[in-house]
């Protein structure tokens, strides 16, 4: 590595990004995407639309749509209509669930007798209907639960303790997996261009000619992109702080080293992506492939990996997005930090995941014409 | 006219093939992608690792422990003391801590109240949630509470909440999504780069039928990677259960497709290299895939995004489909998608038709 080559290479990179309208979106698109996603992904499921259908029209069956109507996980609209036409209406996608109280409500529990509810849940998408469920579920039970007049006998008290998101708040659990998914998409889509464009314009011929080795060809490109986007590191931080209100209680300086340990990772993607294909489309098109899918599915936003099988949990394993985002929980939500050997172990991996795609780069890049 | 519309697409057509870089990326997205997310992304609880310390002989806590089981969850791990469990909770190897006291089982035998303590990994607060849920229906139903109330739920249309067939057909539209955008945007963005795009609108023919041919081209390739992987993973492999009609899933996809390629051509106006295309398509994109209803619920967004959502023809497009594949809709009552679709695509397509096709 020969220190003012490499300057003045870096410079001249540094220029032409700065030139395009490029810088813009540098900042622009994380920021976009994470004010986007802060506010939009939800996993929880709330207002959804049910129709209760009372055929018993009593105080009891009135007591228990109210408990319904006061929850805010559903929109209740009461009705009188048969079933055919409730499922007509799930069919066209109006309602959400339907709850059928039968017409001999409460007379039958007056009586202690079982009464049957029926519920219907939508679960065309599946994972909301088992929420769904499960709280159409738990309303009633409590409701049951309470009409009954003494409690029972060696009663078994859940006591539960939820970790790290006390106020289960939904932001506590995916902003910081969106930080780990903008800084894997952001800065390999703009690497992934940088020698392909070359190679489709002809002014790789330039690099072929010079007396730039390749080491050093894959550093200029790396350097200015990659301190570029080092400062959306503290961007998406300050976001996550003070708009999110994210709790952050570990150390600074972990956030710090990780993040651009994973730039650099995201980058190397990028940069490998570019050494291998031969037109910018392709290049983009398998950016988007390997980032921005994997990097939502394997982030732990929707699920934990400790619940993938099969061929995906071993894909979950093979992206980086996995280590980083644990290492950035930690840091939000645990606060263990080095002390914990997990977090050690996966700094390491990141590393080496940097050395790796580096390598494989320069030992992919060619020098002349095939 | 026909005969240069057809020539274009043609050409076009024989551009993406010879690229087999190309040809075997959008292959794999199409097979292999939708493959591995329809056979091992579970957004239910499955697989929840338990772990437990147990302070008492064995008895009680046993019982509970049993419930616990496939699919739901792994088999419980037990820990010897408390801080081992946390431990294990804070390196994520375990989701969900039960905590029996010593004097647990006594208590309960006693008729005194016995407290469990449940610690949990809240970062996944989706599966926390139904966790507990479960849980609570095992107690109550250890504890012998006898509820005089019989709860009956039918889940409609998919009995087991079966979420492979899901994942897979969600990642089959977000491919889609991608690909149509994409696709377009570049094959037009690549002739602006190279300078051939001022000429093709000065050429004796009309740039409209030029315009069309193009994103016809892109509309058709997507198209194909439909039928292959419907026909070979979603009902090949993954069984998905066609309720509906198929025909109607292929056209609502043509007219997606279609609004798909009307995005890629705006972006196309806007950007000048293809560096732009990748960072504009991917703002446009990623909030179409991820806030258009198929990775996560519509109704419990920010409203102001709730009303953005229905300028995403993403929107239309997935309840369409899972109406038409899960629901089995009937045509009649698939209007308000195909309406959605057509109108949103169709101002997408015209505005985006309108700016490529300015010289100036």
């Amino acid at each position: 590595m020969r220190i003012g080559i490499l300057k003045a290479y870096i410079r001249k990179e540094l220029s032409e990004l700065l030139r395009s309208r490029l810088i813009i979106m540098v900042y622009l698109l994380p920021t976009m995407l994470m004010l986007l996603f802060g506010y939009g992904i939800r996993m929880e499921v709330t207002h959804a639309r049910i129709a209760i259908i009372d055929n018993d029209q009593s105080r009891l069956s009135n007591l228990l749509v109210g408990k319904f109507e006061h929850s805010k996980y559903f929109d209740v609209t009461t009705t009188v209509m048969d079933e055919d036409e409730a499922l007509r209406k799930i069919k066209q996608a109006q309602s959400d669930a339907i709850i059928i109280i039968p017409a001999s409500f409460e007379k039958r529990l007056l009586k202690g007798q079982t009464t049957q509810i029926g519920v219907y849940v939508d679960a065309a998408f599946p994972s909301r209907g088992s929420t769904m469920e499960s709280y159409v579920q738990g309303v009633i039970l409590n409701a049951a639960s309470a009409l009954i007049p003494s409690a029972p006998k060696g009663s078994i008290v859940i006591n539960q303790r939820t970790l790290f998101n006390q106020a289960m708040r939904d932001e506590d659990a995916i902003v910081p997996g969106l930080i780990g998914l903008v800084l894997l998409v952001a800065p390999a889509i703009i690497a992934a261009l940088l020698i392909v464009k070359e190679k489709e314009r002809g002014t790789i011929f330039n690099f072929y000619a010079s007396p730039l080795s390749k080491a050093e060809f894959i550093a200029a490109k790396l350097i200015p992109v990659f301190l570029l986007h080092s400062i959306n590191i503290f961007i998406l931080l300050l976001w996550a702080l003070y708009l999110f209100e994210v709790p952050f209680r570990g150390s600074f300086w972990i956030y710090w080293l990780a993040s651009e340990l994973y730039i650099l990772v995201s980058i190397s993607i990028g940069i490998l992506i570019s050494v291998i294909t031969r037109t910018q489309i392709v290049a983009v098109v398998l950016t988007v492939m390997v980032t921005i899918i994997p990097g939502f599915m394997y982030s732990g936003i929707i699920m934990p990996i400790s619940s993938m099988v099969g061929m995906s949990r071993y894909e979950a394993h093979v992206f980086p997005v996995m280590y980083y985002n644990h290492i950035l929980y930690d840091v939000f939500l645990v606060g263990e930090g080095l002390t914990s050997q997990k977090t050690q172990l996966y700094l390491v991996i990141l590393a080496v995941y940097v050395v790796i795609l580096l390598s494989l780069g320069t030992l992919w890049l060619r020098k002349e014409i095939r | 006219m026909n005969r240069i519309f057809w020539s274009i697409v043609g050409k076009e057509l024989i551009g993406f093939i010879r690229s087999w870089q190309l040809v075997l990326v959008v292959l794999y997205m199409f097979s292999v992608e939708v493959y591995i997310a329809g056979s091992g992304i579970e957004i239910n609880p499955r697989n929840v690792a338990v772990g437990y310390v147990d302070g008492t002989a064995g008895g009680l806590s046993q019982k509970i422990l049993t419930h616990l089981h496939g699919p739901e969850f792994l088999a419980p791990r037990r820990f010897n003391s408390q801080r081992e469990l946390s431990r294990a909770i804070f390196d994520k190897e375990i989701i969900v801590g039960l905590v029996f006291d010593a004097d647990f089982e006594k208590k309960w035998r006693q008729n005194k109240s016995a407290q469990l303590d449940i610690l949990m990994d809240a970062t996944a607060a989706s599966q926390a949630y139904t966790t507990l849920n479960y849980l609570q229906h095992i107690v109550l139903d250890i504890s012998k509470v006898n509820i005089p109330v019989d709860i009956v739920t039918h889940k409609l249309f998919n009995q087991n909440a079966d979420n492979h067939t899901f994942m897979a057909l969600t990642e089959l539209l977000s491919i889609i999504t991608m690909l149509s955008i994409i696709l377009t945007a570049v094959v037009f963005v690549r002739e602006k780069e190279q300078g051939t795009w001022d000429l093709m609108l000065l050429m004796p023919v009309n740039p409209k039928v030029i315009i069309l041919a193009k994103s016809f081209s892109q509309i058709i390739v997507v198209m194909t990677g439909i039928v292959i992987s419907l026909g070979f993973v979603v009902l090949g492999i993954f069984n998905v259960p066609v309720n509906g009609s198929l025909s109607a899933f292929l056209l609502l996809s043509f007219f997606f497709v279609f609004a798909g390629s009307g995005i890629g051509l705006f972006i196309a106006a806007v950007a000048r290299d293809v560096m732009q295309v990748a960072q504009l398509s991917i703002v446009v994109m990623m909030p179409l895939i991820f806030l258009s209803g198929a990775w996560t619920p519509i109704y419990a967004m920010h409203p102001a995004l709730q009303y953005l959502s229905y300028i995403s023809p993403l929107r239309y497009y997935i309840e369409g489909s899972e109406s038409i594949f899960y629901r089995g809709t009937e045509w009649i009552d698939l209007w308000p998608y195909f309406m959605g679709v057509i109108s949103v695509g169709g101002v997408m397509y015209w505005i985006g038709f309108r700016k490529i096709g300015r010289l100036f």
